[in-house]
């Protein structure tokens, strides 16, 4: 196409576009990856602050990124996709009324994602700013709604590319170059929009900022202090529990095991695990009072209420490593690496959850050690 | 003025008793030992006893003090089943042993069921607290 290019998107719109892609990628890899939740929360947060972003951009940015450019209505947009091949087409330097559409409910989707993830956040890890505002259940029960807003996000990515490749083909109008380099060629003279680097500018120091704040500190840790960004809850502690039960293996939470385990394991002290305990009454009696008020038929965090969740009620596992949801959830590693000496076998929660003294077992605090070579 | 004086001396008197408790409280052990018609005591034997091999009743590898708490006493041990670190048994390289006689028959009564498959005798705790007091 012959004439002149014209600058028609602002640089914070390009930039807004491209960080929005490599977070809602980072966010997406992220998620099946539980170790990486501060990255995770690191992509949520970023997209969350360029929805604010585009929000105010929408009303104060450059022509075509104003949403009163881009504002048709239904007639306009069903007109348009009627004429797509046809010659009385008008050409859109901007959105094309589809291209429109499709940017408000993806704006929209991704403000849904990302409160979604904020209570999820809040319920589920007991972090951000809806902390104590959500139960452990709301969190968990907001999780399916995150998660499916996602995949609806990632159905409407897929049809704004497809959109892309149909705009650029039957206009001859391509629409990737012109979202890295903000230009268009156009025939007859068109006014242009201003760059705005200075906000731009501001934009890009406040996410390396950012970023570098979200890395840095795994690169401070060490064995000894290992990085935990998102500390869990502090449980419910007792002396005689952690001297008792502490004396032969770590102390394990009465939050990993349901009231009924509990019972039936102190009820058995002289056949725990092919060693008699021996307890007095005494201690027998308060380590039964703890661990029945502390159980995890009373969840104060996430795998406690999946733990609890994956037994049936007829169930009674006396190691945490049968039910149902540890099971599920370590099925994944390979019978060498448990006999690794580093990992030292199934019960040493410790070698991969940095937080296995505090028996919280947050998604964030998980490790696998290297492999020994 | 004097009350509180006492008051401030007493973590100080506290800190010079720790060396001596736990001399105090085998010495109480042996002594109750002796009450139930034990003794005299020897570390020899509680030394040797220290190394010896138990068959395991359940199969598995042999049993044995030292298959836990190793046969250096002054190093940290390591449980044979769950891998936990154990605090060292000489009383040299940790004061809190053998201060607490609850916790001492305690562990008297668990150990000795699993290792040997029997509790102990008051002849052998007091073989076994001879030597380990020494090191």
């Amino acid at each position: 196409m012959q004439g002149n290019s014209v600058r028609v998107w602002d640089l914070p719109l390009r930039l807004f576009h491209w960080l929005l892609v490599a977070m809602f990628a980072l966010a997406w890899w992220s998620n099946g990856h539980a170790q990486h939740l501060d990255l995770h929360i690191f992509a949520g947060y970023t997209i969350l602050a360029l929805l604010l972003f585009r929000l105010a951009w929408g009303f104060t940015g450059t022509h075509h990124a104003r949403f009163r450019s881009f504002a048709y209505g239904k007639r306009t947009l069903l007109a348009y996709l009627r004429d797509l091949r046809s010659a009385r087409q008008p050409h859109y330097l901007g959105h094309n009324p589809a291209g429109a559409w499709a940017i408000f409910t993806m704006l929209t989707l991704l403000l849904a994602i990302a409160v979604s993830g904020l209570i999820v956040l809040g319920g589920e890890e007991g972090h951000g700013p809806l902390a104590g505002f959500v139960s452990l259940e709301s969190g968990i029960a907001w999780h399916e709604s995150h998660a499916w807003l996602a995949w609806a996000m990632l159905l409407l990515v897929v049809v704004h590319l497809a959109g892309v490749v149909v705009e650029s083909l039957l206009h001859r109008d391509n629409l990737l170059a012109a979202m890295i380099s903000g230009n268009k060629r156009v025939r007859d003279a068109q006014p242009q929009v201003g760059n705005r680097r200075v906000v731009a500018g501001v934009m890009a120091v406040a996410w390396l900022g950012a970023a570098l704040a979200t890395v840095l500190p795994w690169y401070r840790a060490d064995a000894d202090h290992p990085y935990q960004p998102f500390p869990g809850t502090t449980l419910p502690d007792n002396a005689t529990w952690r001297s008792e039960c502490g004396g032969c293996h770590q102390p394990y939470h009465p939050q990993l095991l349901p009231k009924r385990s509990w019972q039936l394991m102190l009820k058995q002290q002289e056949d725990h695990f092919g060693e008699a305990l021996g307890l007095d009454e005494a201690t027998i009696a308060e380590l039964l009072q703890f661990h029945e008020t502390n159980a995890a038929d009373h969840p104060l965090m996430e795998a406690a209420w999946y733990i609890n969740h994956s037994l049936r009620r007829d169930e009674t596992p006396l190691r945490i490593t049968e039910t149902p949801y540890w099971r599920k959830t370590h099925a994944a590693i390979p019978e060498e690496r448990w006999r690794d000496p580093q990992v030292n076998g199934r019960g040493n929660c410790a070698a991969c959850h940095s937080d296995a003294e505090r028996n919280t077992f947050s998604d964030a605090a998980m490790r696998l050690p290297r492999p020994n070579r | 003025m004097q009350h509180r004086k006492m008051m401030k001396m007493i973590p100080l008197l506290a800190l010079l008793a720790v060396p001596l408790a736990h001399a105090d409280t085998v010495d109480d052990l042996l002594k109750g030992y002796q009450a139930q018609g034990a003794g005299p005591f020897s570390a020899e034997k509680g030394k040797a006893m220290w190394s010896e091999q138990h068959a395991s009743t359940e199969g598995g590898a042999a049993r044995s003090c030292a298959a836990c708490h190793g046969e250096n006493l002054t190093s940290t041990g390591k449980h044979a089943k769950t891998g936990k670190a154990i605090e060292p048994m000489a009383p040299s390289a940790n004061p809190q042993r053998f201060t607490d006689a609850a916790k001492v028959e305690k562990w008297f009564k668990r150990n000795c069921t699993w290792t040997v498959g029997r509790e102990c005798t008051p002849q052998e705790k007091g073989d076994f607290l001879s030597y380990l007091r020494k090191q």
